[in-house]
């Protein structure tokens, strides 16, 4: 259904009251392929933990083999499998146009909830966005994730659309945007053979317009007429 | 089974591939460019149970992972035929609703014994298949009734499945359209069901009397329904002949004694197989069976029944501005019609360039141009068959009238069409087709201009001596185009789209768009004033036609009036809510999404929101720092906000009212009768809605003019000192939440804070 991963619940803001296990000496790090024996079941057990469909193996390694560096994971050295927390990014041109940045999946071991992990992987992975000159930054929630949309609005993040039934549940989700850059909303983008299908068109297909300066004449609104001079209706 | 070409010679080549694996490390991807996340997202691991569908777990043999042992030629009790018929009617409404096959019908082994092998002929749909056909007399509860409701069913489905796939949806949003290789029987005609379902029906009324009285009369509820259901949805988009109600109202006649008589079933629920999946033509590991409840399944055939009663009400043309009436009110029902029935409307709307399967789409544009912007007018009465010398004027207006009517049918049809997407489309849609809009409109200026040569338009005068022209058709698509940004707006505000800190901003920039489209109409307004002058004159001197073009000039005049009637009650309204909420944000009290420590800026916010309208040349973009100025009202006082508000919402609250009492549809002359009562209905509900959000509105601006009041009574704030804050407690109430009154009008609930409490 969706070629995109869920990002999953994440409760680190929702009334989870005492977190059942508080931890000063967290360790968060950045992903390092020599150790993808240790950290990549590890992740996959965190995540999958919360989707109804798991992920192949293909997913994490298409992630993890081309942007390993825009994966961040918080680990609890005093347990046997520290993974406590994981972020899972990538960042390319989108269609050809705005350097975008992709958060695809962002987990928190359920008992480590509620003391901001969540936000600081996020941050952390941003952060790192930015500083390769990410024009933007996009993700998906479900609609019924509160806890995860709150996170990225609280870090500036703004709905863009609503996805209806995205899902393979069949909940919708929202797209989350985030400009990091003046300008990036008016850079072109190539037309994507990927993306889902548009309006089909029984007539002639719109001419593509590369460039306003092309079109004769400038479009101006045809100056009011006498009879209705301003139409005094102000407040 | 082998597949076994001449020209392919086969070759082992594990052992190469086994070396050049070796050599990766793990972790290692090797790809081209074309392997996208769709792809890896798409990929099965092999031997993970939730993804192989032949993985066979361990101590599982083959036989145990695919086959059922479910005896379909056992015998059932009537009881067990119900609680099959109901358990099917649950899946098929799940399908309805966007769940594959594979995981509704298709899970039914009943279903699958008729379905596979795909039989040569309906005869051959049997359960028994596979076995000798054996006496089954005994057996006619399962092989003459089961059977012929099943066959109905997925005839039913057939219909549904044509319809929707030939129209325009998103699959696996609204739709799943897969059959997995499966025939959904279209390649047998309807009759046969009916008399199959027919002999069904009399055989279970030769039982009265032998069967409990009950369960035979359920049964036979069923049936009946099934009958009129495969009628209904045969009928399809003949009912513009039919006219027909009579299947639908039928079903809808039984739904209630279908959900009385559920109880009496008996679940089967082996019967109905998740292994099946493993068995169908897929590429997606089998999911889990869906599971809706009997309640909801009817109440999803209770809303299509009633939608497919109502949508006749969309077959009298009426002209363009009444059909979108109907188009829009009827789609927008909540919850909103099912998919059958948006695609049904969308092959009503326009099939083979014709509209309603009566009026050409030329005729349809022409109609939409003299109601609004050329009531009588050479433009639309040139026709190029009738006058054959090329040098004549109206030849040229002809032609370049039929190079309009080519151009723009299409978009315009669509701006109807679009209605029948879900909602979240519809608002994906109208940005891409708003930045069509504005190239649209730049062709039409240009044709404007080549026309009003043709035509000898006189001008109107301007204060400056300057002449300025009506530019019909270009003005008609900024109309168009000025629809559709408030649409956005709109759609944003449904959608729940926007943080509560963008209220104010966009409820200012609602408020802008329909002051332009006011500024807009008027002008079209003015020409049309002019030509009714002009005309009086040619009436005075009864010259040939002069009367009939005046009444055509009173009917748009009338058209103009009432657009602006409703575009003053959206404006009032989104000025009083934008006064509003920049007191709750002034006095902190209105709630934000993002933080402080946020990351981004509101000036990159802002080119967020204005992404979809960032191409558009007019209207013009609102530069960041008018925005900022206008949305937060700077320099403005509490007072005068206030006092905007107040105003605001009274006058929006008289044009709601003005609204309502105009009606739904303009009316001819001659007052004929209402022929879209139903539909009516709902545009009412939907305007006293939003009447009873303005009056949510004035409340909470009362309550925030008291408590201002009451802080300033409490104490002048100290010199440099802190103002106390205001005492209120702000909710922004959900869309569908009862608080909320109209999903386009967020009207903010603003109660006293408990004393001493902070907000």
């Amino acid at each position: 259904m969706n070629p995109t991963p869920t990002p999953p619940p994440d409760k680190s803001t929702t009334s989870t009251p005492t977190p059942t296990t508080t931890t000063s000496n967290l360790r968060y790090i950045r992903y390092n392929a020599a150790h993808e024996d240790a950290y990549v079941p590890a992740m996959r057990q965190l995540i999958s933990k919360d989707l109804s469909e798991p992920y192949s193996i293909y997913v994490y390694r298409y992630f993890l083999y081309q942007w390993g560096d825009l994966c961040f994971m918080a680990m609890d050295d005093s347990l046997p499998s520290p993974m406590v927390g994981v972020v899972v990014s990538k960042l390319e041109p989108h269609r050809g146009g705005p350097l975008r940045g992709y958060i695809a999946m962002l987990a928190v071991r359920e008992e480590y909830r509620g003391q901001g992990i969540a936000t600081k992987l996020a941050r952390m992975a941003i952060d790192a966005m930015v500083e390769r000159e990410a024009d933007e930054i996009v993700l998906e929630t479900e609609t019924t994730n509160t806890a995860a949309i709150k996170l990225y609005e609280r870090l500036g993040f703004l709905r863009s659309k609503r996805l209806h039934r995205y899902y393979l549940n069949g909940n919708s989700a929202y797209r989350l945007v985030l400009y990091v850059k003046e300008g990036t909303g008016s850079m072109r983008t190539n037309l994507d053979a990927y993306a889902p299908q548009q309006q089909q068109q029984s007539g002639p297909p719109y001419p593509v317009v590369e460039s306003r300066a092309e079109m004769s004449g400038a479009v101006t609104a045809p100056e009011p007429a006498l009879l209705h001079e301003g139409n005094g209706r102000g407040w | 089974m082998r597949v076994v070409s001449q020209s392919v010679v086969p070759r082992d080549i594990t052992d190469e591939f086994t070396t050049a694996a070796s050599k990766l490390k793990t972790g290692q991807l090797v790809k081209d460019e074309y392997f996208t996340l769709f792809e890896a997202v798409g990929a099965l691991e092999i031997m993970d149970s939730k993804m192989d569908s032949g993985y066979l777990g361990p101590g599982e043999n083959h036989a145990q992972a695919l086959e059922d042992d479910y005896d379909l030629t056992r015998e059932l009790g009537p009881e067990e035929v119900l609680g099959i018929m109901d358990g099917l009617l649950c899946h098929e409404m799940a399908w309805h609703m966007g769940h594959p096959l594979s995981q509704t019908l298709f899970t039914s082994l009943y279903l699958d014994k008729l379905l596979w092998p795909v039989p040569k002929s309906l005869d051959e749909a049997h359960f028994f298949r596979g076995h000798l056909a054996n006496n089954n007399e005994e057996l006619a509860i399962v092989h003459l009734v089961l059977r012929a409701y099943c066959l109905a069913l997925v005839k039913c489905c057939d219909f549904v499945h044509a319809r929707v796939a030939t129209e325009y949806y998103f699959e696996e949003e609204d739709f799943v359209t897969q059959l997995y290789n499966r025939s959904l029987l279209s390649q047998f005609e309807p009759e046969p069901f009916y008399d199959l379902l027919n002999r069904a029906i009399s055989w279970v009324d030769e039982q009265k009397g032998m069967l409990d009285e009950r369960v035979r009369e359920a049964i036979w509820t069923r049936l009946l329904f099934r009958r009129e259901f495969l009628q209904g949805l045969e009928q399809d988009v003949e009912v513009i002949q039919t006219r027909s109600k009579e299947h639908f109202l039928t079903c809808l006649s039984q739904l209630d004694n279908l959900a009385k008589s559920t109880s009496l079933g008996t679940e089967v629920p082996d019967s109905f197989s998740w292994k099946i999946q493993r068995k169908l033509a897929s590429t997606v590991p089998p999911r889990p069976m869906v599971k809706i409840n009997f309640e909801d399944a009817l109440a999803h055939l209770k809303r299509l029944c009633q939608d497919a009663i109502d949508l006749q009400e969309i077959i009298d043309y009426q002209g363009p501005y009444n059909f979108k009436v109907t188009i829009w009110t009827l789609l927008s029902r909540k919850p909103q019609p099912s998919v059958y029935i948006r695609s049904l409307v969308q092959t009503l709307i326009v099939n083979n360039m014709t509209i309603l399967g009566a009026v050409p789409v030329k005729q349809f544009l022409y109609d939409e141009l003299a109601e609004l912007v050329l009531p009588s007018r050479i433009l639309l009465e040139a026709n190029m068959d009738e006058i054959e010398v090329p040098s004549d004027p109206r030849f040229q207006i002809a032609k370049q009238m039929d190079a309009f009517v080519k151009r723009f049918s299409q978009p315009f049809a669509d701006t109807f069409r679009s209605a029948c997407l879900n909602r979240c489309r519809i608002r994906r849609t109208v940005c891409h087709t708003i930045v069509d809009w504005d190239n649209l409109q730049m062709e039409a200026e240009d044709l404007d201009e080549q026309l009003r040569t043709l035509s000898k338009e006189p001008p109107l005068m301007l204060a400056n001596g300057d002449a300025t022209y009506s530019y019909p058709l270009s003005s008609w698509a900024y109309h168009h185009k000025l629809i559709q940004f408030r649409l956005i707006l709109q759609l944003g505000f449904e959608l729940s789209i926007y943080s509560p800190e963008e209220l104010p901003g966009m409820y200012w920039y609602l408020s802008h768009i329909c002051s332009t489209h006011l500024g807009h109409i008027d002008r079209i307004r003015t020409f049309t004033v002019a030509t009714a002058k002009r005309n009086l004159a040619e009436m005075a001197a009864k010259k040939r036609d002069a009367l009939e073009r005046h009444t055509a000039l009173q009917k748009s005049l009338r058209l103009l009036e009432r657009l602006t009637t409703q575009i003053v009650a959206v404006d009032a309204f989104a000025i009083s809510l934008h006064a509003l909420y920049v007191l709750l944000a002034r006095h902190g009290i209105l709630p934000t999404a993002s933080s402080a420590q946020a990351y981004s800026s509101d000036r990159l916010r802002y080119e967020i929101r204005m992404k979809p309208f960032l191409q558009i040349t007019l209207p013009e973009l609102v530069p960041y720092d008018e925005y900022r100025r206008e949305a937060v009202l700077e320099g403005d006082s509490d007072e005068i906000v206030l006092e905007r508000a107040t105003k605001a919402i009274s006058e929006a609250r008289k044009a709601w009212e003005a609204t309502l009492a105009n009606g739904a549809f303009v009316q001819d002359s001659d007052g004929e009768e209402n022929l879209a009562p139903a539909i009516e209905e709902d545009w009412k509900r939907d305007v006293k809605d939003t009447m009873r959000a303005c009056i949510g509105a004035s409340i909470a601006i009362e309550t925030v003019k008291k408590a201002l009041k009451a802080r300033a009574n409490v104490a002048e704030p100290k010199e440099g000192g802190h103002p106390p804050s205001v005492n209120l407690r702000v909710t922004i109430p959900e869309t569908g939440s009862k608080a909320r009154w109209h999903d386009w009008w967020i009207v903010p609930q603003v109660s006293p804070a408990a004393v001493g409490s902070k907000t």
